[in-house]
């Protein structure tokens, strides 16, 4: 088990310009990029790591924030192993926006069992001082809607950022554990799909 | 299946200077012939008449031979110094798509293999024999026969595809270019265009190595992770002539206005010639023989570039550099300018000069340094060593016509331009009106090609193309930065157009077009575009036709080709050619012009009916 790597998919949500891809692109490459256009569609990034002891590549999906690339993001949202809930923390309406984004990833992730589903909540821009949203209220959020763990993230600073993915992929393994599921299944479905298309079109 | 649409019966290359003395056989000077299989003594038969004929005719009329006929082929012809090219077709093909495949086939060698002459002397004929093999073979496969026509990209479906995502390819692009090595790319998707910043022709020389290395990754790709970082990327040096490296290396705004001068530099004969609307607005309007003032705002901006190619010509290719036995880099510089320039546009180069000098000093200190570093990120490339040479060479050399050659060829470049000098002129429009900005160069060929890399980035079918400056590989930090900022992105796409299912081919309307789209060298058509897609198919057959007629008579505007059973409508102008022909409805014609009959009305539902395709023919 030790040896074995396995693909989790990560997603990020969160409405646009809450730091989505900053955040990623901190954790992966760090590095950031005060400039970045909006994203469209989604966009990711592998990365490798080890969490306990589990030897684990996490492919990291970033998604469009903004309500007009809803149908282009939407398709991604199955297979995730978890689920980022991104706000901003100087940003209030992103953060009353949590709830409608993990609907939205409920129903298009077409998840089975949504109460056990591991989400993490990231405040992100904590570098910001004008906060709208205090860390209070937003435990509060996670701990109503699931008992959610909270990080407050700022990817200018990488804050807090790498401790979050670990987080995601502790959560992940714990519930592969309890369920006694091998995550390898949803890799080997990956790889079928795109080979089969190459062959069909070439 | 690809039999059916292979147009090219004959090709081959001989060089002249193998056979001067009479007891010499002809079978030294043949390069490379296609079909390989055929018998040599077949082969020197052809070579020797076509030689024979081509140079004969070119010596009588002076002028460049383009096509030759013979039984049931016709030739298209090009003739440089010593090499003799001659592809031969069908007679049914059209003479303009013949001479344009050969001129394609010819460019695309020089693309990724520099000077012909250089690259006979630098490589085995074997080498080069596959290489022919190779580009002809890419020319001609693949796509369906309205795309042979009109030599058109082959584009992505761009009506299933969401046009964000053309907008995040674009996008991908942009960031790349924020690397101020990075001259321009493309990206693609299986084997066509998602998106591209560079001129059609140059898209399609860049493809070649893409589908090579396409190829060669799916076949010892077994079930890699998805993370395939490593050995995803990969290098080539290729050779940019002088006018493709002054459009890339124009300010973007000037591109517009460039476009009036490229298409000069080939012949009217061709349809790119039509096709720019500005740059036949541009003829008319300003004398299109005199490059000099409405050309010199521009000349500016680029003398810089034409200083980098001083330096960067003198090495030979720079991937063999170092193993060049043949040609030593030259001890002693030649003075600069002995290739019998203008003197004024020596002086303005030197005036350039200086500005050069600042304007690159950095450029080349940057990659002497990262010379010694090792490009440890990305491991597995061998064609990482070129680049970080030809650093080392381009530093401050002088201009030398054509590297490494000697004296000999000298003369013969003293030949063509007394021949390019005639024919501006006025003699003959066949092969191609002075470029814009450098009277003495004139062919692609015949210009120095100023070597530049090319950048490969693959993700899966995906594939991002950039022509970046040979000094970008061995410069860590720049390649790193483009790697990781477009990476995600890259991803992202690849997904995005994997998922898109490839379109139901539809039920085939009551009427089939093509639209071909001349500026970005595009096609839009209802007809099944798969290879192998009925050659005899009578509409493409009157699109041929047609398509001829509109590249030899340049006023013609509107045409209507008709059998007894079927018509189709024609019609262009500088930016678009459109093809038209309505199913069923029986043709009322008695053989004898008639108002009432239905060929006439074919324009008007044509505006119609391609209206919900985006064509917009009012």
């Amino acid at each position: 088990m030790t040896t074995k790597t396995s693909l989790l998919k990560v997603i990020l949500l969160g409405d646009g310009g809450v730091g989505k891809s900053s955040i990623m692109n901190r954790y992966v490459t760090n590095k950031f990029d005060a400039h970045l256009f909006h994203t469209i569609g989604v966009e990711f990034l592998n990365k490798d790591l080890e969490v306990d002891g589990h030897q684990v590549t996490l492919q990291i999906w970033d998604t469009a924030g903004q309500e007009r690339f809803r149908s282009l993001r939407t398709p991604f949202y199955r297979g995730s192993d978890c689920c980022l809930l991104t706000f901003s923390v100087d940003d209030n309406q992103s953060f009353l926006n949590l709830g409608n984004w993990k609907k939205e990833f409920i129903y298009y992730a077409d998840v089975k069992e949504p109460e056990k589903f591991p989400f993490v909540v990231l405040g992100n821009k904590l570098d910001v001082t004008e906060r709208q949203v205090s860390a209070e209220e937003a435990q509060q959020w996670c701990q109503e809607n699931g008992d959610y763990p909270y990080y407050e993230t700022s990817a200018k600073d990488a804050t807090n950022v790498a401790i979050a993915f670990e987080e995601a992929v502790r959560r992940v393994l714990a519930m592969d554990e309890r369920t006694d599921h091998l995550i390898p299944t949803d890799t080997v479905k990956l790889h079928r799909k795109p080979r089969s298309a190459t062959t069909c079109c070439s | 299946m690809a039999e059916l649409i292979r147009r090219c019966s004959n090709f081959f290359l001989y060089d002249g200077s193998k056979v001067t003395g009479e007891g010499d056989p002809t079978r030294e000077g043949i390069c490379y012939f296609y079909p390989e299989e055929t018998p040599i003594d077949k082969q020197e038969l052809l070579c020797g008449q076509l030689a024979g004929v081509g140079r004969c005719v070119s010596e009588l009329s002076s002028s460049p031979v383009r096509i030759l006929r013979l039984r049931r082929n016709k030739y298209a012809i090009h003739m440089k110094d010593d090499f003799f090219w001659a592809l031969g077709c069908s007679v049914e093909v059209p003479t303009v798509s013949v001479c344009e495949l050969l001129d394609q086939l010819i460019k695309l060698f020089c693309f990724y293999n520099g000077s012909i002459r250089q690259s006979y002397q630098l490589n085995s004929r074997e080498t080069l024999a596959a290489r022919w093999a190779r580009y002809l073979s890419h020319l001609q496969s693949g796509s369906s026969e309205l795309h042979h026509i009109f030599s058109c990209l082959r584009t992505i479906d761009s009506t299933n595809v969401d046009p964000l995502l053309l907008l995040k390819a674009a996008l991908i692009l942009q960031a790349c270019q924020r690397c101020p090595l990075v001259l321009a790319g493309c990206i693609l998707f299986r084997g066509r265009v998602v998106s591209t910043q560079m001129s059609p022709e140059l898209t399609m020389k860049v493809m070649v190595h893409e589908s090579e290395t396409y190829t060669k990754a799916q076949k010892p790709n077994g079930l890699s992770s998805t993370s395939s970082s490593s050995a995803a990327v990969c290098s080539t040096t290729v050779f940019l002539t002088m006018s493709e490296l002054q459009y890339l290396q124009s300010p973007p705004v000037d591109k517009d206005l460039r476009s009036h001068s490229t298409p000069h530099k080939d012949g009217p004969l061709k349809k790119t010639r039509l096709s720019r609307t500005l740059s036949d607005m541009a003829s008319t309007e300003s004398d299109s023989s005199d490059p000099g003032p409405s050309q010199s705002p521009q000349k500016m901006s680029f003398s810089p570039c034409l200083s980098e190619s001083d330096n960067s010509l003198f090495s030979p290719a720079p991937s063999q550099s170092a193993a060049d036995p043949l040609h030593p880099p030259p001890q002693s510089p030649e003075p600069p300018f002995s290739n019998g320039k203008h003197s004024h546009e020596a002086e303005e180069e030197a005036l350039e000069q200086s500005y050069y000098q600042s304007f690159h000093s950095n450029g080349d200190g940057d990659s002497q340094i990262h010379n010694k570093g090792d490009d440890s990120v990305f491991e597995g490339n061998s064609h990482f060593n070129g680049g970080g040479r030809e650093g080392d060479t381009a530093c401050g050399t002088v201009f030398d016509f054509r590297g490494g050659e000697s004296g000999n060829e000298e003369s013969h470049d003293d030949k063509e331009l007394v021949g390019d000098s005639g024919r501006a002129q006025g003699q003959t429009a066949e092969v191609g009106d002075p470029p814009p900005c450098y009277g003495a160069f004139d062919n692609p060929e015949e210009s120095p090609l100023i070597p530049m890399t090319l950048y490969l980035h693959r993700v899966k079918g995906l594939v991002l193309a950039l022509l970046v400056e040979p000094h970008f590989l061995s410069d860590t930090a720049s390649m790193e930065e483009v790697y990781h900022s477009s990476l995600a992105s890259l991803n992202g796409l690849e997904a995005h157009l994997r998922t898109i299912s490839p379109g139901a081919p539809g039920a085939q309307g009551p009427y089939i077009f093509a639209h071909f789209d001349c500026i970005q060298s595009t096609l839009t058509t209802n007809l099944s575009g798969r290879p192998g897609g009925a050659p005899e198919h009578p509409f493409v057959r009157a699109t041929s036709l047609l398509h001829l007629h509109f590249c030899n008579t340049e006023t013609l505007q509107e045409a209507i080709i008709r059998s007894a059973g079927a018509a189709v409508y024609g019609t262009r102008s500088v930016a678009q050619e459109t093809y038209f022909q309505q199913h069923g409805g029986s043709l009322r014609n008695s053989g004898i012009p008639n108002h009432q009959d239905s060929a006439f009305s074919l324009p008007s539902k044509a505006r119609h009916r391609l209206l919900k395709h985006g064509v917009n023919l009012l």
